[in-house]
């Protein structure tokens, strides 16, 4: 009986690995309770709820980059962090707000097919999440070999951004949502900084009206980041730079104009059209000091 | 006695173990399924309840941003063993914009592709058809 339930918790053991990745992540990390995370009490002055709200897709990795390649931007290698430095990161907090700009490069580099080059990106996000205990949600021989073999470029872009989103909801549920906002101001902030520096050259409408629509989001990324304002210093720094481009924001106008959205079957599956719109006002005065701040901040967190 | 109680807690975790493994493997499926012209954003793995009384059927919200100028596919996958048909509904705010499901006809759509406009914060209403329990994906993608 004894060799029954050996075998059993074995087998169960197994199992439990297997089913905690999905079928092409790594097996060989379990996580134990983290360190790392705040005391309730202490941070999460927002309930999980009001957090989950807030948080669904507000930095995606690669929207952004799915704009540019839409508006026939080419792919411009210099805008992309550098991983040179990655390796020294020491704290959590470098560690996560970087793998949330490295998130969004990997993005940009995917989207662009530049997939050779995505290798050393995958290779940097990769330590940074063993280091923040979040490896096992990141698949790294599969994605890089799908990088490698750009052989299917569809399963390397769900595979990459499905990775982002378990880890976001992994630290969100554990307890670690420090972590989570920071990884998500990351990617947030990358995009806008892409979008920011690629502007200038092509400045086209869509370009403008995407970096003045952030306007909504900011709003909602104080909110995420608002209750671990106080948690550190560097929290904190974080924090009041993202309030002083929010600031910058506040002569940007969004408008809205009613309309009713239009239903039709087309192939089988049902198109709305919706014809209320927004409409972003913003001058290239103001644009230019969105742009500033946004370089400001992110040249300060790349070379933390 | 006790040995019954272990038996029953190791096959409890292996039917948790077995559950969470096909659901992310559903995800994965739907997410495929509809490669090729779509960029994946998002997931969500639904698992709802019977409904309880006609006008009581159970909902699950999630909120998505959504930007202007982009066309959205969200596509609706059925877990093999799901009794009920995964549907959606798309509001903003409280106006609803779209279902997944034509009132009439009853018909369901498993795709819904929507041209937005209007940037801003939207909240997708997954339900099953009639109210029936089930477990399905929802996926949330950009269309090329």
């Amino acid at each position: 009986m004894k060799r029954i339930f050996y075998s059993l918790t074995i087998f169960l053991f197994l199992l439990l690995l297997y089913s905690c990745n999905n079928s092409t992540r790594k097996r060989a990390e379990f996580v134990f309770p983290e360190s790392d995370s705040i005391p309730v009490n202490e941070a999460e002055k927002l309930s999980r709820e009001a957090i989950d709200d807030i948080v669904q897709n507000i930095g995606s990795p690669v929207e952004m980059s799915a704009l540019l390649l839409e508006l026939d931007v080419p792919f411009i290698a210099e805008h992309l962090a550098s991983v040179e430095q990655a390796e020294n990161l020491s704290t959590n907090f470098q560690k996560a707000l970087r793998l949330g700009i490295y998130g969004a490069d990997l993005g940009y580099l995917n989207i662009y097919e530049k997939t050779g080059t995505a290798v050393e990106t995958l290779s940097t996000i990769n330590k940074l999440a063993d280091g923040l205990r979040v490896g096992q949600f990141f698949d790294f021989e599969t994605l890089k070999s799908l990088a490698i073999n750009k052989s299917n470029i569809d399963s390397l872009l769900f595979l990459s951004v499905h990775s982002y989103n378990e880890i976001d909801k992994y630290l969100r549920e554990n307890e670690r949502g420090y972590l989570s906002a920071l990884m998500i101001s990351g990617v947030w902030l990358e995009a806008q900084y892409l979008a920011c520096k690629i502007v200038d050259d092509y400045p086209h409408m869509d370009l403008k009206n995407r970096i003045g629509e952030q306007k909504i989001i900011i709003n909602d990324l104080l909110m995420l980041l608002r209750p671990y304002n106080e948690s550190s210093e560097e929290y904190r720094v974080l924090y009041n730079d993202f309030e002083l481009l929010k600031r910058e924001y506040s002569d940007v106008s969004i408008t809205f104009t009613p309309g009713e959205p239009e239903t039709v079957e087309k192939d089988g599956r049902l198109v709305v059209i919706q014809n209320e719109e927004s409409n972003v006002v913003i001058s290239d005065d103001i644009l230019q000091k969105i742009i500033q701040k946004t370089e400001e901040i992110r040249s300060k967190i790349i070379s933390l | 006695m006790k040995r019954t109680t272990i038996i029953i807690i190791y096959l409890l975790l292996a039917v948790f173990a077995l559950n969470a493994q096909d659901q992310q493997q559903m995800v994965t499926d739907c997410a495929l399924s509809i490669a090729g012209n779509t960029t994946y954003l998002k997931d969500f793995v639904i698992k709802l309840p019977e409904k309880s009384n006609q006008d009581n059927i159970p909902v699950h919200k999630e909120n998505i941003y959504l930007m202007k100028k982009q066309k959205y596919l969200f596509t609706q996958c059925n877990a093999d063993d799901s009794n009920g048909e995964l549907t959606i509904e798309l509001y903003d705010a409280n106006n609803l914009i779209t279902g997944s499901i034509n009132k009439k006809s009853g018909k369901v759509y498993s795709s819904v592709e929507f041209s937005c406009n209007k940037t801003g914060l939207y909240t997708i209403w997954y339900s099953f058809k009639d109210g029936k329990n089930g477990t399905g994906v929802g996926i949330v993608s950009l269309l090329k």
